[in-house]
Order: structure tokens, then C-alpha cells, then sequence
């Protein structure tokens, strides 16, 4: 068996699969989503619940690449499915800094893999940035509508508080995601035999 | 998610290139989503929200075009129309709801029209166009084939439930999570194993460069909405020099 | 053609499908049925052909392979791709392409032959398969044996020189296992060397010249099938192999009266998609407490059927008279209990006492255990559910029915893939049921687990009833004409 540090066909058809099943799961979440005032739940609930596949996904990781890879590729699902190329930029950025965090812990440590997690969760964040980016440029072409406009759609969507707020919270509950991912793969699929 | 790019071969009217498709949506993504370009393309920002329903009736889908023009026009027209007419809380509310619906909804439109009218080949042979590498072409090949394995694997599991009559309200809402992902996740793992296993014996990934099959080509059409995609930015170089 | 010499293979986390020592020499042109149980090692050995071992599976490996003059061991998969094509068993997990003609094209883009090639081998294939009418199609709309059918021409289509099939007929009915001949044949005339794995053996007489039998790993023994042949059932039996030829104890001589009927009354159903209705069964009465076989082709609506009683179907609207009441769709939900093909799908919990004890109204130790006992359960009560292996899963499911006071209980085709201790351990199993009052349905193609535990038949197509008749000595030619063995 050749232990080459060359992504092969198995761990690039591997990384389809747990996208996929991590799509799917953030999908499913996201038509929740559809009720506008839900959305920043998304920051709080895909972290949450993607801890599960990705933690199966860590214990199928060996080599440097398959993380970045996984990440720019849920990037890309999420722009293709319309919610911007931030998602995508996030995820080369974001995925490589995860993929380096886990191979820190050479993919093995549970620590590291769950600190990568919750960095690589920031890709869901990135969903959010045209919300911030441009926001007041946004408003103020839109004075027309009046002062009162202006502050109450600033206060909730400006990057004042909302955005170091919803970053934070995606961050933390990919902490807390990844503990459950963790003790999942503890509790049933190490038992199973399958990861 | 079953229709995730699976186009019906059959009836699909007017095809686009997959890459018109992708610089379509990379545009509304840009302007309409990241609202570039300001108060400079403010009045046209409205029209180009209206390529969502045009693509969608190009594409004989009637029902949805006919949906998206519905609420695309009810959001903007509520944002447009009460946004400075009303205060407080309600004001609140509405801009919430109907300024993320009209900033969003014309981009998720058009991924779905994406996704929607496009084959997994022709979305690979788009991608191999493009010289992406196989790193990132396999992955996302394999993604799209697996979500309606996903998917139905969801279902199936969801009848496991009824019949076992699991459901929300009882214990608690973390379990029925758990009770959902187990399954899901394991089903998956092992199904994902198998396709692995097939693809590779059929030679996938190998050293030597794929052929695609599948025919893509600009035609008439992708020229007209490259042109079409093209006008924000000109307006917007325009603009900076004026 | 293949020579494997010394081979000795242990997966690194199973321990079941190991080799010891395997030496075995396959000449070109040649075509090698591998038979044994359930874990003896044959599709060990078809991966140790086409290089998913070592390649993909890991695992302690020693010994020698060549293949066509290629060393598996220290090649590239994709260049054993070349040599060996590949069918499986499970058709929903063998497809990368989502529409069949991409599918045929799918080994031959791998291999980055010319467009023009392609085509013409796309083409040959299509003749050479019938494939015409489904070029163009969505995969997931096909038929178990469709899809199959696909699988061998898109493996044709890159012209290999020996192909390896693993149990490609666990999810066949008959006619489709004879178009699956039907393409061995096609190979054989045109030289290939063939390999090929698999528990079902009636149909192999005519196309395989050697019989290999692995013991535990071992080369049980390696004889032409001439002789293979002249084995009598019993002996087959003894090494655990089904049937070569159709036999059957006596049926019953008078249907078993139950007084009980349960009455389907105007099940009807429509899938919304296609709008031709997939179900039109007006008044049918079943007996209850029987075992019921659903026969049919691959498509002729078992499942919808199946389904539709169970009261998974939302649209469904014919009702049910169980128990001397009527019952409606959610009535029915309570009623009945699906054990589904994939058994993991109705497995949650972390062990398999909680696990049973789930649907449960409330809590009763002493019955768990008692039905634990029951289904020889006891001793895997702390035991993760999913790491059973495939018959103590089925026993799971049905514990778990058992226990949420199910009177009906359905199986989607339970002894597909199923060695012939197994089976027969499920058909004990199924008889049982009949003694717990359960009625019980079968979905199934293999008429040696109808003839061991079925009191009737229910055989459908297109949607509709083609006949019902119990199993009894009277009804011997009904059976025989529907599963003949040729």
C-alpha cells in the first residue's frame, strides 16, 4: 500500500460523500430559514448539527488537502444555490486554515479536530456577509424612506453589533458542534464499526 | 434536493451553456446580494430581479416563474411602498422580512434555476471547460450524485419513524435529532463506501485527462445574456468616471 | 489469465471475509463461479481481482496476484480499470452518473478515449444490450434489473478483458436473472475470462465451467461443473450452497382455516409524478395469521402496495377491515410494521435492549426480556444494534414490532443475498410469526423461502392482483409455473 501524501480517487469521492450528506442536513435546516426572521438561527443550528457528519468526515481524513477541499466545495453548493461567492471565498480561506488545525493534531487529535470544526463553520457565516458588507452605503441610498428606516434596519442589520455577534455565535456553537459530532461518533458509529 | 441537478433531458426549452448560467448568477450574486455598484444601479436593480422569471419561463417552468414574480414584486413593492410609511415594530418586521426576501430571493431563484436546468455532465463538462482541476471537479461530481441517495435514505427513515411512531412533541427534541442523523448518517456512510468502491474500479481519477461527452457550446442565447449580465458593469465603470 | 498464489487476507475491521492461503489459477476465457456462505471469503477474492484490495480496503496482506500479467499489488486502480471490469451487488450504489447514457460513457471518459470512440462503443453496446429504449433515462426511474443491465454495458463499453461479478443477482427477479444470463453468455462468446461470486447457482450451470467452494477462507474444493452438477440438494444443503434444482417438500394438502379475514377494500394509488396509477386492487381478503408471499416482477408495485397498508402513502385513501373494525391510513400506521430491505434505517438507539424497548406504550421489562429470549436476543442486549450482522438486525426489527403490539408485520425481500443457512434460519423465524398471530408479508423473488414458510401467494403486476391462492398440494403447478427453475 503506497501512504503517499497524494490525494487519491478514494479520499476525493470520499470528500463528495460527506459534503453531500452535509449539504443535505444544512439544506434541510435552511428551509426553515425561509421564514426571513429565522435565518440567523442558521449560524447557530447548522454548526450545531454539521459537527455529526464532519466529525465521521475527520476520522476518513489522513492527508493535507481533503479539508480545504470539503470546505471550498460546501463553498461552492452554497453559491451555486444563490447565496453568494462569500460562502465560496470563505471557504478557501477558512478551509485551509481548518485543514492546518487539524493537521496540527495530524487529523487524529480530538481537540484539534474540533477546533478546525468551528473554524470551518465560519463558511456558513459567510452567508451573511452581504447583509453587512455595503450596509450603510445600502441605507443611505434609501433616504428617501425616511430616518426612522434607516435606524431600525441599521440597528438590525449593520455590522455595528449584529455581525461580531453572529461571527461569535457561529464560532462558539461550532465549539459546542463539534463536542457533539465527537460524542456522537463516540456513542454510536465507533460502536457501530463504521468510522 | 431530489432535483438537484437532474435536469428532465426531455422538455427544457431554451438551454444556457452552464457557464452563462454561472456568470448569471455570479452578477446577481454581486449587485443585487452584495449591492454593489450603490445607489448608481438602485433603479435598475429592480429589473435585473426580473432574469429569475424570464429564465425560468425560457425554461417552460411556468408555475414557478409565475410564484417568484408574485413574491418578488410583493416584497419589493411592500419594502418600496410601506417601508416609509409605517414605524415602530411593524416597520421593524417588515423591512426584516421584505429587505432579506428581495436582496435574497433573486439569487436563491436563480441557483435553483441552475441547479434545475442543468445535467451532472454538463455541469462537469462546464467545469473541465474551464480547466478545474479534478480535485475540486470529482468531489463536487460525486456530491451531486449522492444527494438523491441522501435524500431518499431521509425519507425512508422518516417512514421508519412514523411506524414506530416517533415523533416531535414527545420526549425530547434532542432526541428525535439523534433518532434522524444515526440512520442517516450510518446508511450514508455505507452506501457512500459501495459508490466509492464502483468508481474507482471503473477507472475514476486516473492520470490520464477525461473526456466529457456531453456537448456544451455558446450559442444565440448565451450571447444575449452575457450581454444582458454585462450591462451592471458597465453602468457601474460608467458611473466611476462621471 | 489470473493467478493468485499464496494469498492470505485479513480486513483490518472485520473479521469476517479473511483468506488463508488461497492459490488459484484461472485461464483465459474461463469462467469461475465462486460459492460458499455468507463470509467464507468469495467477494474477498473478487476484490483481490479487481485491486479494491489493496488498493481501497485495508487490511493484512500477503501472498501474490496477477492479473493479465499486471501485478494488482503495486498497480493503480485506474489502470486495473483497463483489465477488469466490475459489476456489483446493490444497483442503487454501483451508478457515479445520474442518466444511463452518461453512465455507459462514464469508464470510457475515465479512460480519455476520443468522443468519436466513445460514441461507437456507446453504440455497440446499445445493440449488443437492447439498451435503446432506456438511453437518456434518469437512472433512479429504472428497475432493479435495468439497472443492472446498464451496470454490465457500461462495463463492456471499456472492453475489459475479465470481468468480476460480486452477488449481481440479490436483487433480481427471475426473468431479469435470465437477461443477466443472457449478457454472460454474450461474454463467454466473445472470450472474456469471467469470474463470478454469488449465493443463487441454478442459473450459473449453463455458463460457469468451474466451481470453486471457499470454506472459511480456504479452497473448500475446485471441480468442473459437470460434476458440481450431480450434487444432490441435501449435500448442497450440508455445504450451506441453495439450490441447483427446484424441489419442494409436499405442500399442506387443505388451506389452514383461520376464521379471521382482513379485508382490503379500493386500494388504490397514484404516483403524482408520472399520474398512471401504480395500484388498483378493489376487495381482496387475506386470512389472518397467515404468511403471505408478494410476488411479482421487479416494478409490478409490491412496495406501493405494501406501503400503502402500512399507511406510509399520504394519498392513499382505501381502508382496511383488521380486527373486525375499519382502519383508516393513521389507524393502519399503528397496526402494521415494515421491515425495510436496509434494516439500519429502522435502527436508533445505542443498544439493542433500549432499542427494542423504544416504540413501546409503556415501559415492561419482563416482556423485553422474555422477547429477547424469544428471538435469541439475550446475549446482544448491550450490543450496538448496527454492529449485528444482517440477520440479528432483522431479528431486532421484528423484536421491536413484536413489542409495540403489531399485528402486521412486512418484509421487503429479506433473504436477498442470503446464504442458505441464513435463509433458512429466517424462514424458521417467519414461521414462528404465524404462531404469534401476527399475519406477515413477504416481499420476495426466492421460491426456496416461499416454499418453507409461506401458507399463500399473492402475485401481483402492473399495479393489479394476478392471482391469490394458499400453498396447498392443489395449488402445486400455480407455484411452479410462477418460480420454475430452468
Amino acid at each position: 500500500m503506497k501512504n503517499d501524501a497524494k490525494l487519491k480517487g478514494k479520499d476525493l469521492i470520499n470528500i463528495g460523500i460527506y459534503a453531500a450528506i452535509y449539504c443535505v442536513i444544512m439544506t434541510a435546516i435552511a428551509m426553515l430559514g425561509f421564514i426571513p426572521i429565522m435565518m440567523p438561527l442558521l449560524c447557530v443550528l447548522v454548526p450545531l448539527l454539521g459537527g455529526i457528519p464532519m466529525m465521521l468526515f475527520m476520522t476518513k481524513v489522513s492527508k493535507f488537502g481533503m479539508v480545504t477541499i470539503y470546505s471550498i466545495i460546501v463553498g461552492l453548493f452554497l453559491w451555486i444555490t444563490g447565496m453568494g461567492y462569500w460562502p465560496f471565498i470563505f471557504g478557501i480561506v477558512f478551509g485551509f486554515l481548518a485543514d492546518l488545525i487539524a493537521k496540527s493534531g495530524s487529523y487524529k487529535s480530538s481537540r484539534k479536530t474540533i477546533l478546525s470544526y468551528a473554524v470551518f463553520c465560519l463558511v456558513v457565516f459567510g452567508n451573511f456577509i452581504p447583509l453587512f458588507i455595503n450596509a450603510e452605503k445600502y441605507f443611505e441610498t434609501r433616504q428617501s424612506f425616511g430616518d426612522e428606516y434607516i435606524t431600525s434596519l441599521s440597528s438590525i442589520m449593520s455590522h455595528t453589533w449584529l455581525a461580531p455577534v453572529l461571527c461569535v455565535a457561529t464560532l462558539v456553537c461550532g465549539l459546542i458542534g463539534g463536542f457533539i459530532g465527537r460524542a456522537v461518533l463516540k456513542k454510536h458509529f465507533e460502536k457501530a464499526g463504521i468510522a | 434536493m431530489q432535483a438537484v441537478l437532474q435536469a428532465d433531458v426531455g422538455h427544457r426549452g431554451v438551454v444556457l451553456d452552464p457557464r452563462t448560467k454561472i456568470f448569471l448568477l455570479f452578477t446577481i450574486a454581486l449587485f443585487v446580494l452584495g449591492g454593489a455598484g450603490g445607489d448608481l444601479l438602485d433603479r435598475y436593480v429592480a429589473c435585473f430581479c426580473m432574469l429569475p422569471f424570464v429564465l425560468f419561463l425560457l425554461a417552460k417552468k411556468w408555475k414557478r416563474a409565475c410564484i417568484y414574480l408574485v413574491i418578488y414584486l410583493a416584497a419589493y413593492g411592500s419594502f418600496v411602498y410601506f417601508g416609509p410609511r409605517t414605524t415602530g415594530i411593524a416597520n421593524f418586521l417588515l423591512l426584516a422580512v421584505c429587505g432579506i426576501l428581495s436582496r435574497f430571493l433573486p439569487s436563491i431563484m436563480l441557483g435553483q434555476y441552475l441547479i434545475e436546468t442543468t445535467t451532472v455532465s454538463e455541469f462537469h463538462a462546464a467545469m473541465n471547460r474551464m480547466h478545474v482541476t479534478e480535485k475540486i471537479s470529482i468531489p463536487l461530481s460525486v456530491m451531486f450524485r449522492f444527494f438523491p441517495t441522501v435524500a431518499e435514505e431521509f425519507a425512508s427513515i422518516n417512514a421508519a419513524m412514523r411506524m414506530r411512531d416517533i415523533r416531535f412533541g414527545g420526549k425530547n427534541a434532542a432526541k428525535m435529532i439523534e433518532y434522524r442523523m444515526i440512520p442517516l448518517m450510518v446508511c450514508s456512510a455505507k452506501i457512500g463506501e459501495e459508490l466509492n468502491a464502483a468508481a474507482l474500479t471503473r477507472g475514476l481519477a486516473g492520470d490520464v485527462r477525461r473526456t466529457d461527452i456531453c456537448e456544451i457550446g455558446f450559442h444565440l442565447q448565451d450571447l444575449i445574456f452575457f450581454v444582458l449580465g454585462l450591462i451592471p458593469y458597465v453602468v457601474c465603470v460608467v458611473g466611476l468616471f462621471q | 489469465m489470473i493467478q493468485i498464489q499464496h494469498v492470505s487476507f485479513e480486513y483490518a475491521n472485520a473479521e469476517k471475509g479473511a483468506l488463508y492461503d488461497v492459490s488459484l489459477e484461472i485461464r483465459p476465457g474461463e469462467c469461475v463461479l465462486l460459492c460458499g456462505e455468507s463470509g467464507c471469503g468469495k467477494t474477498t477474492i473478487t476484490r483481490l481481482l479487481n485491486g479494491l484490495i489493496p488498493h481501497f480496503y485495508e487490511g493484512n496482506l500477503s501472498g501474490s496476484i496477477r492479473v493479465n500479467n499486471l501485478d494488482v499489488r503495486n498497480e493503480e486502480l485506474y489502470t486495473i480499470a483497463r483489465t477488469v471490469g466490475s459489476v456489483f451487488q446493490n444497483p442503487r450504489s454501483q451508478f457515479f452518473c445520474l442518466d444511463t447514457t452518461s453512465e455507459l460513457a462514464f469508464g470510457c471518459e475515465n479512460m480519455g478515449l476520443p468522443k468519436d470512440e466513445i460514441l461507437a462503443r456507446i453504440d455497440q453496446v446499445t445493440r449488443a444490450f437492447h439498451l435503446k429504449k432506456m438511453l437518456g433515462r434518469n437512472i433512479f426511474e429504472l428497475s432493479g434489473g435495468e439497472k443492472q443491465r446498464i451496470a454490465c454495458a457500461g462495463v463492456s463499453a471499456v472492453q475489459p478483458e475479465v470481468l468480476v461479478l460480486d452477488e449481481p443477482t440479490s436483487n433480481l427477479d427471475v426473468d431479469a436473472i435470465e437477461e443477466l444470463k443472457q449478457i454472460l453468455l454474450y461474454w463467454k462468446a466473445q472470450g472474456k475470462t469471467i469470474v463470478i461470486a454469488e449465493h443463487r447457482l441454478y442459473w450459473l450451470k449453463e455458463i460457469c465451467d468451474r466451481v470453486v467452494y471457499l470454506d472459511h477462507g480456504k479452497v473448500g474444493f475446485d471441480l468442473p461443473m459437470q460434476e458440481f452438477v450431480q450434487f444432490s440438494t441435501k449435500r448442497l444443503q450440508e455445504l450451506g450452497l441453495r439450490a441447483l434444482m427446484m424441489e419442494h417438500d409436499t405442500f399442506p394438502e387443505e388451506e389452514s382455516r383461520s376464521k379471521e379475514k382482513i379485508r382490503l377494500l379500493d386500494y388504490r394509488f397514484c404516483y403524482a409524478k408520472s399520474g398512471h396509477p401504480a395500484l388498483a386492487l378493489s376487495d381482496l381478503a387475506v386470512p389472518a395469521g397467515s404468511v403471505i408471499a408478494v410476488t411479482g416482477h421487479n416494478g409490478a408495485g409490491k412496495s406501493t402496495f405494501l406501503r400503502c397498508m402500512c399507511g406510509l402513502e399520504k394519498k392513499f385513501a382505501g381502508t382496511t377491515v383488521l380486527h373486525g373494525s375499519k382502519k383508516q391510513r393513521r389507524q393502519m400506521l399503528k397496526e402494521c410494521y415494515m421491515v425495510m430491505q436496509d434494516v439500519n434505517h429502522q435502527l436508533f438507539c445505542e443498544n439493542v435492549a433500549d432499542e427494542v424497548a423504544l416504540g413501546m406504550a409503556q415501559e415492561n421489562k419482563e416482556q423485553v426480556e422474555a422477547v429477547l429470549q424469544e428471538l435469541d436476543l439475550t446475549e446482544f442486549a448491550d450490543r450496538h444494534p448496527i454492529s449485528l450482522s444482517g440477520g440479528q438486525k432483522q431479528r431486532v426489527a421484528i423484536a421491536s414490532a413484536l413489542l409495540a403490539n403489531k399485528s402486521v408485520l412486512i418484509f421487503d425481500e429479506p433473504t436477498s443475498g442470503l446464504d442458505y443457512r441464513h435463509m433458512k434460519q429466517t424462514a424458521e423465524l417467519f414461521c414462528g410469526l404465524q404462531k404469534k398471530n401476527c399475519t406477515t408479508f413477504i416481499i420476495t423473488h426466492d421460491p426456496e423461502l416461499i416454499e418453507r414458510c409461506c401458507t399463500h401467494v399473492l402475485h401481483m403486476e402492473h399495479g393489479t392482483l394476478q392471482e391469490f391462492y394458499p400453498l396447498t398440494a392443489e395449488n402445486e403447478a400455480l407455484f411452479e409455473k410462477q418460480f420454475r427453475f430452468s
